[in-house]
C-alpha cells in the first residue's frame, strides 16, 4: 500500500501573492494528515506491522522460542532483533505507527467537534428549491395552509426533528447522534490507550511456584519471574502472604484434565489469616489489589540420601520437578554435591506407572495421569557437577559425569534402594506445588470504561443516519393546502425515503384531525 | 438419549446439512443460471430444511457434552454454518430479489463444514480446564457471529468486484480515432465474445446493490466483532490475568478489526470506496481465515486448543 504523498494542491492564497508559501505547504499537509485517508492508511499499515508480531517469536510470549530462534538462525536473529521483531509490540516503529494514528485522531477529532458544535447552535438551513431533491412527497388537504404547517410541526417534533421555521418553511434536522456517537468512538480509543498506559506502567505481573503446606511471602526473591512496569517500585509489592493449604486436581473418564485447583489462604505479615479462597483456573482471587490466577502445578517428591555408612548426604529435600501436560509425567534433578566424587540423580516421577502391555501402541511403559500409583524412576550419575556454574535446577549437566550403575531404580513413596556405590536414595514422601501468577495492573478499570464507551458509541455511528427534512404548504386555491415535503439523508437512502412517505402521511392524518392543543 | 447417541446424532445431521445446503447451492445456480424461479424456491426450500439440520446438529452436541456445542473447530465450524446461512436468509427475507446469490454463500459455508468435520473432528468430550467459563458462552458466540457475517460480507465484496468490473467493461466504448475497416471488425468479434462470456456474470445484481449489501453487512458484523474482542479480554483478565497480551489469537483478532475498521472508513473517503473499499473487505477475509484455520493449528499460543 503505497502512502499518497501528493504535493499541495494549488488553492488561493490568502494574501493573493503568486505562489504558495511554507506556511501553506505546512497547513496542506496538516490538512492531508488529519484526513480520512490518512488514518485509512494508517490503519492498513497497523495491521500489516501487527502481522509481524505473529510471524516471530515474540520476546514477552514466549523467550524460550526466542532462543530457539536464536539457535536455529545464528546469522538472522540478531538482524531481527536490531530491527525489533522479537518484540513488535514495544518496538519504536510499532509505537511510531500507533502514534501517527492518534496523533491523525485528535487532529481530526479537533475540527470535527468545532463543526459539530457549530452545527447544533446554528439553525437547520433552508431547503431552497424543494424539487431538486429526490427524495419527496407531496399532497393535498381540505386543510388550510397554517394548519397543515402546524401539523407538520406536530409530526417531526414528535420524531425529534431540531426545527426551524421561517418564511413559510418548515426546516427539520436529525441524526448528529451519529457524528456524536462516532467522536465517543474515537475518543473511547484514547481513553483505552491511556487506561493501557497507566495499567503497564504502574502494574506488574509475576510467576510463584508454592509447595503444599507451605506458606510464600509477597516479595521481589519469592517469584520466579517477573516483570513490572517502569514506574512500579519494589515497595510497591503488597505485604501479604499466601499458604498453599492444599492443591487437587483431577481428570475426566479419558484421562484429559478436569480441573485443578489450589486452597489459599492469604495471611498479613503477622501470620493474620486475611482470607482464603480455592482458586482455579477462571476463578481467580483478589488480595489487596493483587490479583491472584492458577496457572499451572507439578509434583515435589521429596528425597534423602545417605551414604554407605548411613550418614547423611541430603537431608530429605523437596525436588521440583517439571511436569509434562501431555504425559503428566515429571523430571527433575537432584545434585549430591557433598559426595566424593559428586552424584547426580536424575529423576523421573510417573503418576500412575502402567506398563506392557496395557499401555498403547505397544509402549513397553506410559503413565496414567491421575496420581494412582507414583513411581519414582532415578538415573545416577557421578563425577563433577560443575555445581559453581549457573544451571538449571531441573536437569543435570552431564559434560562430567558418568553412569553410576547400569540400569535406573525404581522407588515408591516410603520406600528405599541402594545405588551402585553403596548410596542410599530414599523417596520419603510425594507433596504437589501450584503455579500461581501474580498481577495488579492499576489502568484496567480506566481500559474498561474506555471499552465500554467504544461498545456505546460504535452501534450508532454506523446506524443512526443524518437527515433534513423541509415542509411547505400553499394555498390550492380550493381553500384547502397543497403541502410539499422533501428531504436529504446522508446515509441510508432508501431507510429514508419510506421514512419521508411516513412523515408525509402523518402530517396528512395532522390535517385531517386537527391537533389538540 | 444417552450421550453416544445424542453425539452420532449430532453427527448425521451435520452431515445431513452439508448434503442439503451442497443440493441448494446446486438448485440457486441453475436460478442463476437460467432464471427459472422454481429452482430458486426449491433452494430455498431445502436452505431451511438443510438449516434446520444444521441448528439440530448444534442442539444435540450441547446435549450430548452437557455445554455450549462451540468448545473446538470441528464445533465452531457448524455454528459457521448456521450463522453464515441465518445470515443470508435474513438478507432474501428483506431483498428476495438477491435469492440466486445463495449459491455463493452455500458453497464457502459448505467448504467451512466439511473441512471441519474432515479435518477438524474430534469425538464429544468435555472441556479443558482453562475453557471452563461461562465467558465461552458470550465471547465465542461473538465471536462465531462476528466473523460469519464478516465473511458473508467479504462474499459480496467479492461479488460486487466481479459486476463492478463487468459493468465497466460494458460500458459504451469510446470510438477509435482511427476507423480502420479491419480494426472495427476485429472490435465488434471481441465486444461479442466478452458478452458472451460475462453472459452469466452480468445476472448479478447491480454493483451498486452488491456495495450496499457488503456495507450493511460489515456494519452489521463489525460491532459484533468488537464486542467480541472486548469479551474475549474481560475473559483473558478473569483467566490470565491480563486483558490483552498479544497472543497470536489476540493479535489476528486485532488485524482483522484493524482492516474491516479500514473498509468502514474508505467506504467514505473519496479514491477508496468502491474497488478498493471492496479488497479490503477480501484482506478482512484472508485475515479471519487465517486466524481460524492457521493461529489454531499452525501457530504456538493460549489458543492453540482449538484443534484437538
Amino acid at each position: 500500500m503505497a502512502v499518497e504523498l501528493r504535493p499541495p494542491t494549488a488553492r488561493p492564497d490568502r494574501k493573493g501573492s503568486g505562489r504558495p508559501g511554507l506556511g501553506d505547504t505546512l497547513r496542506q499537509a496538516w490538512r492531508e494528515y488529519r484526513s480520512m485517508r490518512t488514518a485509512l492508511v494508517l490503519l492498513v499499515v497497523l495491521a500489516a506491522a501487527s502481522i509481524m508480531g505473529s510471524l516471530f517469536p515474540q520476546e514477552g510470549l514466549s523467550p524460550q522460542r526466542v532462543d530457539l530462534y536464536f539457535a536455529d538462525h545464528p546469522a538472522l536473529a540478531p538482524v531481527l532483533e536490531r530491527l525489533g521483531l522479537f518484540d513488535v509490540f514495544g518496538s519504536a516503529w510499532y509505537m511510531a505507527i500507533y502514534a501517527a494514528l492518534l496523533g491523525a485522531l485528535v487532529a481530526c477529532l479537533v475540527p470535527r467537534t468545532r463543526a459539530l458544535v457549530r452545527v447544533l447552535r446554528s439553525r437547520p438551513p433552508h431547503g431552497g428549491d424543494l424539487a431538486r431533491y429526490r427524495t419527496r412527497a407531496s399532497f393535498t388537504t381540505t386543510a388550510a395552509p397554517e394548519e397543515a404547517m402546524a401539523a407538520a410541526r406536530l409530526v417531526l417534533r414528535r420524531s425529534r426533528y431540531r426545527l426551524a421555521d421561517r418564511d413559510g418553511e418548515l426546516a427539520g434536522e436529525k441524526g448528529f447522534l451519529r457524528e456524536a456517537a462516532s467522536m465517543l468512538f474515537h475518543v473511547s480509543l484514547l481513553v483505552l490507550l491511556v487506561g493501557l498506559a497507566y495499567g503497564k506502567g504502574y502494574g506488574y505481573r509475576g510467576q510463584a511456584a508454592i509447595v503444599e503446606g507451605e506458606t510464600w511471602a509477597n516479595a521481589r526473591v519469592g517469584y520466579d519471574s517477573f516483570s513490572s512496569g517502569r514506574f512500579f517500585g519494589a515497595g510497591d509489592l503488597a505485604p501479604f502472604q499466601l499458604r498453599l493449604d492444599d492443591f487437587t486436581n483431577s481428570f475426566y473418564p479419558n484421562n484429559t484434565p478436569k480441573e485443578f485447583a489450589s486452597q489459599l489462604t492469604a495471611l498479613d505479615l503477622d501470620g493474620r489469616e486475611l482470607q482464603a479462597q480455592r482458586v482455579a483456573p477462571n476463578r481467580p482471587m483478589t488480595v489487596d489489589g493483587v490479583r491472584i490466577f492458577q496457572s499451572d502445578y507439578g509434583y515435589v517428591p521429596v528425597v534423602r540420601v545417605t551414604d554407605a555408612k548411613g550418614r547423611e548426604l541430603l537431608a530429605p529435600q523437596e525436588v521440583l520437578t517439571l511436569r509434562d501436560p501431555a504425559t503428566e509425567w515429571s523430571t527433575g534433578a537432584v545434585k549430591v554435591t557433598n559426595a566424593t566424587p559428586q552424584v547426580g540423580l536424575e529423576l523421573t516421577m510417573f503418576t500412575g506407572l502402567v506398563t506392557a502391555p496395557d499401555c498403547p501402541g505397544g509402549a513397553p511403559f506410559c503413565n496414567d495421569p491421575r496420581l494412582i500409583r507414583p513411581v519414582l524412576v532415578v538415573l545416577a550419575y557421578q563425577g563433577d557437577l560443575q555445581a559453581d556454574r549457573a544451571q538449571s535446577v531441573f536437569t543435570l549437566d552431564r559434560s562430567r559425569l558418568e553412569p553410576l550403575g547400569d540400569r535406573p531404580v525404581l522407588l515408591v513413596p516410603g520406600q528405599s534402594r541402594k545405588l551402585a556405590n553403596g548410596m542410599t536414595v530414599s523417596f520419603t514422601d510425594l507433596k504437589q506445588y501450584s503455579v500461581l501468577t501474580l498481577a495488579r495492573d492499576p489502568g484496567v478499570q480506566v481500559v474498561a470504561v474506555g471499552a465500554g464507551l467504544l461498545l456505546l458509541g460504535l452501534v450508532p455511528s454506523l446506524y443512526v443516519t443524518r437527515r433534513r427534512v423541509w415542509v411547505r404548504a400553499a394555498p390550492d386555491g380550493a381553500g384547502g393546502a397543497r403541502v410539499e415535503l422533501a428531504g436529504l439523508a446522508l446515509q441510508g437512502k432508501p431507510a429514508f425515503e419510506a421514512e419521508l412517505a411516513r412523515l408525509a402521511e402523518q402530517v396528512q392524518r395532522g390535517t385531517l384531525a386537527p391537533p389538540r392543543q | 438419549m444417552s450421550p453416544d447417541a445424542l453425539a452420532t446424532t449430532s453427527d448425521t445431521l451435520a452431515w445431513l446439512a452439508v448434503v442439503s445446503y451442497v443440493v441448494a447451492a446446486t438448485l440457486f445456480g441453475f436460478e442463476f443460471a437460467y432464471r427459472t424461479r422454481w429452482f430458486g424456491v426449491a433452494g430455498l426450500t431445502v436452505t431451511v430444511a438443510g438449516l434446520a439440520a444444521n441448528v439440530g446438529a448444534a442442539v444435540t452436541r450441547g446435549l450430548a457434552v452437557d455445554r455450549v456445542p462451540w468448545g473446538n473447530m470441528y464445533e465452531f465450524s457448524i455454528i459457521v454454518g448456521i450463522i453464515t446461512v441465518s445470515g443470508f436468509l435474513v438478507w432474501v427475507a428483506r431483498r428476495p430479489e438477491i435469492r440466486p446469490l445463495g449459491v455463493f454463500v452455500l458453497l464457502p459455508a459448505v467448504c467451512a463444514m466439511a473441512l471441519g468435520g474432515l479435518v477438524f473432528r474430534v469425538p464429544a468430550g468435555p472441556l479443558v480446564p482453562a475453557l471452563n467459563s461461562r465467558w465461552i458462552v458470550i465471547h465465542v458466540a461473538a465471536a462465531i457471529t462476528g466473523s460469519s457475517v464478516l465473511c458473508l460480507a467479504s462474499v459480496f465484496s467479492i461479488l460486487y468486484l466481479v459486476k463492478e468490473r463487468l459493468e465497466r467493461r460494458q460500458r459504451p466504448p469510446a470510438p477509435p480515432l482511427v476507423a480502420g475497416a479491419a480494426r472495427t471488425a476485429d472490435r465488434v468479434e471481441v465486444d461479442q465474445a466478452v458478452a458472451r462470456h460475462a453472459s452469466i456474470w452480468s445476472r448479478l445484481p447491480s454493483a451498486d446493490t452488491l456495495d450496499h449489501l457488503a456495507y450493511r453487512t460489515t456494519a452489521f458484523g463489525f460491532p459484533i466483532w468488537t464486542f467480541a474482542i472486548i469479551a474475549g479480554a474481560i475473559w483473558a483478565q478473569a483467566a490470565w490475568g491480563r486483558y490483552w497480551g498479544w497472543d497470536p489469537k489476540e493479535t489476528w483478532s486485532f488485524i482483522s478489526w484493524t482492516v474491516f475498521a479500514a473498509y468502514l472508513h474508505a467506504r467514505a473517503t473519496a479514491g477508496w470506496r468502491g474497488r478498493r473499499a471492496a479488497w479490503l473487505s477480501i484482506v478482512g477475509l484472508a485475515t479471519l481465515l487465517f486466524n481460524f484455520y492457521a493461529v489454531n493449528t499452525v501457530i504456538v499460543g493460549l489458543h492453540s486448543y482449538g484443534g484437538t
